[in-house]
């Protein structure tokens, strides 16, 4: 029973990192840039689920307007960071990123406070009991649902429509795709909407979660994303997603049997440094 | 890099944060290190509340010999790389007459060599690593150290609430891992037996394995330490998941953040700390309206130990009669003064000596529960 529970909170965790990723593996694979300032909008994804939640009173509301306000942000960031910028090595890029990231926090912390934000009356508390002695609350299912739903929704686009096949050209050969006719500024833009989006509903369910959002909720995921996308493969988007599971259910046996010998980030290095000792490509990188 | 970019950005805030107190000649100046900025920014903002409340209740019945009190204040991050060259700032140029910590244990430690080797009294407000006192003659600390409230801990749940099959979920920092060792230390002499311990790290919110292995573990009570950034979390989640023990929790948690975090899961979870909501004492009762009123949210520990703090240096300025750095050590150390934490005096090494209160969460507020006074119990170490 412990073993299907520490299972579960796995995958929970997983979810969440999975929904963090994308955005992460998507830029990386359209421009080559590790966009770190993503984990910015992950908590700014978690500032307006509270904000929205206790102004409405409605959940749902929050999470859409969350996902919006900061897909719109992180398809501006795109315009305002990294366009001017594409043309210079990709260090510069990073370094701008990472500046982006750390003068965040301290905007967080003069616009909300530095105690951070909690759900007045936090929603989806409810119990389900899955299996005997294993219940979960609506919040932890919903993680699951909504990883799932909206990370399959955006395989389907790739794969069967037209927009999903000139995104997929466009990160195999950019140059061929614009001169197919593709508008690869569009694909780019759609690109950061929608991996910015989905950072900020992961940002929403992790302050559900931990019914608490603070400036510094992205330090975390501003490497560890950066290390899913290195284990799945740099660049692809399934590699990112098996790699998002496999450290999810890493860590939360890790911190269970090691937790006294090695903290949680460092069992997912541990875990990196091995994959990458085994497949330098990471887990499911072509060649 | 991330860490050049960091030092430069926050150096360029501090060149403008650093400054703001406007200069007065005259006045005794009293240094302060906070973090006003990263990860701790909240705990440093009540420090500075509350030793700012300190100086403005000083102030206002005279002063000090004559003089007004300024309070010099620096942003330290809770880094030592920031308080160490902000120590030598502060004795060096501005001219304090004795330092106050309102930051962690590792800036702390850094700035209470520098302030030893300099011969100028500094005050630990809350820091609580053992090695900040060791600095030297000049350092004294008015919080309980880690060791000497989880031995109060281990009384608490073996003895007061007579539990003896406990988890214990450890903070993997010098707070939480001293707390700990406190803990085990008295585990046995209170009968409890602590079936698992599990770490996790400051940066933790999501809690989910170690709550799903504690269910299996079926304890009487959990014993965790934490801030209240983590705890408010993780007593969340723990009654989320179905754990209905008691929790007890130390003065990491104090603060209404904790219970606005953890909602109605944080009633009735208990900690051991320095401050009591409903002390008859006048001096917490005025420290807790004043506080309140200035601050606009409601005391914590954190800010009564700033306050103490900087009362203490009062005081000792007022009995040593000068700012001469000498008599005002010997002042400090010679401490029997009532303020907002309880009644303060150091033993020999400069750690306090004092109850430590028991509070829990009773309809959304911290109230008094008990007070643990066992002076052989909580005697911190004097070497």
């Amino acid at each position: 029973m412990l073993f299907f529970d520490l299972c579960i909170q796995g995958v929970i965790q997983g979810a969440i990192y999975a929904l963090i990723a994308l955005g992460l593996t998507l830029v990386y694979g359209l421009l080559r840039i590790l966009h770190v300032a993503h984990a910015a909008l992950f908590t700014l994804g978690g500032y307006i689920g509270v904000i929205v939640t206790n102004g409405s009173g409605s959940f749902l509301l929050a999470l859409l307007t969350s996902m919006l306000i900061v897909g719109v942000v992180g398809m501006s960031s795109y315009t305002i960071i990294y366009k001017p910028l594409l043309n210079r090595t990709p260090l510069i890029a990073l370094i701008a990123s990472i500046g982006i990231f750390i003068a965040s926090e301290e905007l967080f912390r003069i616009f909300f406070g530095a105690y951070g934000l909690s759900y007045t009356n936090p929603p989806l508390q409810g119990q389900i009991e899955i299996l005997s002695g294993v219940s979960l609350s609506h919040a932890r299912i919903l993680v699951v649902v909504l990883a799932i739903g909206l990370l399959s929704g955006v395989g389907w686009l790739a794969i069967n429509t037209r927009v999903g096949i000139a995104a997929r050209a466009t990160v195999i050969d950019p140059e061929m795709a614009a001169s197919s006719g593709i508008n690869v500024e569009m694909i780019r833009f759609g690109s950061f909407f929608i991996g910015s989006a989905f950072a900020g509903a992961a940002g929403v369910m992790v302050s559900l979660l931990n019914n608490l959002v603070e400036p510094t909720m992205g330090a975390v995921p501003s490497y560890k994303a950066l290390a899913i996308i290195v284990l799945g493969g740099l660049g692809s988007v399934r590699g990112a997603l098996v790699a998002s599971l496999a450290l999810g259910i890493i860590e939360s046996f890790g911190t269970i049997y090691v937790g006294h010998l090695l903290d949680r980030d460092s069992i997912a290095f541990a875990f990196l440094i091995m994959v990458l000792m085994v497949r330098p490509q990471g887990l499911l990188a072509r060649g | 890099m991330k860490k050049h970019l960091n030092t430069i950005l926050l150096s360029s805030i501090l060149a403008f944060g650093g400054t703001i107190v406007p200069a007065v000649a005259d006045n005794i100046k009293i240094g302060f290190n906070v973090p006003l900025t990263g990860f701790a920014a909240a705990d440093g903002q009540s420090a500075l509340h509350g030793a700012e409340l300190a100086v403005k209740q000083v102030n206002g019945s005279g002063g000090v010999n004559g003089k007004m009190l300024e309070l010099v204040v620096y942003d330290d991050q809770a880094s030592p790389k920031e308080s160490a060259p902000l120590a030598v700032k502060m004795i060096t140029k501005d001219g304090v007459v004795a330092g106050i910590s309102g930051s962690y244990s590792g800036a702390t430690r850094a700035a209470a060599t520098i302030f030893a080797e300099s011969k100028v009294p500094y005050i630990s407000a809350y820091a609580i690593h053992p090695d900040i006192t060791r600095a030297g003659d000049y350092v004294f600390r008015t919080s309980f150290m880690g060791e000497v409230q989880g031995r109060a801990g281990a009384k608490l749940i073996g003895e007061k609430l007579g539990k003896k099959r406990v988890v214990m979920v450890t903070l993997n920092n010098d707070f939480g891992k001293s707390l700990a060792a406190g803990f085990r230390e008295q585990a046995k002499n209170f009968g409890v037996n602590v079936l698992a311990e599990y770490d996790y790290s400051i940066k933790d919110r999501e809690f989910g394995p170690i709550i799903s292995k504690i269910k299996a573990d079926k304890p009487d009570a959990i014993y965790a330490s934490g801030y209240f950034f983590t705890a408010g979390p993780m007593v969340s989640q723990m009654r989320a998941a179905g754990l209905n023990q008691p929790i007890v929790g130390q003065e990491g948690y104090d603060s209404q953040k904790f219970i606005e975090i953890a909602g109605k899961a944080s009633e009735g979870v208990m900690i051991t700390t320095s401050l009591d909501r409903d002390s008859s004492s006048p001096e917490t009762k005025d420290f807790i309206s004043g506080f309140a009123k200035k601050a606009g949210y409601p005391a914590d520990m954190v800010a009564a130990s700033g306050h103490t703090a900087l009362l203490v240096v009062a005081d000792a300025l007022k009995r040593a009669g000068s700012s001469d750095a000498s008599a005002l050590r010997n002042a400090i150390s010679k401490t029997s003064l009532s303020a907002s934490t309880g009644k303060i005096s150091f033993n020999g090494l400069g750690e306090v000596q004092k109850d430590v209160q028991v509070q829990v969460v009773k309809d959304g507020n911290w109230r008094h529960h008990s007070v643990i006074s066992d002076a052989v119990l909580l005697a911190p170490p004097s070497k």
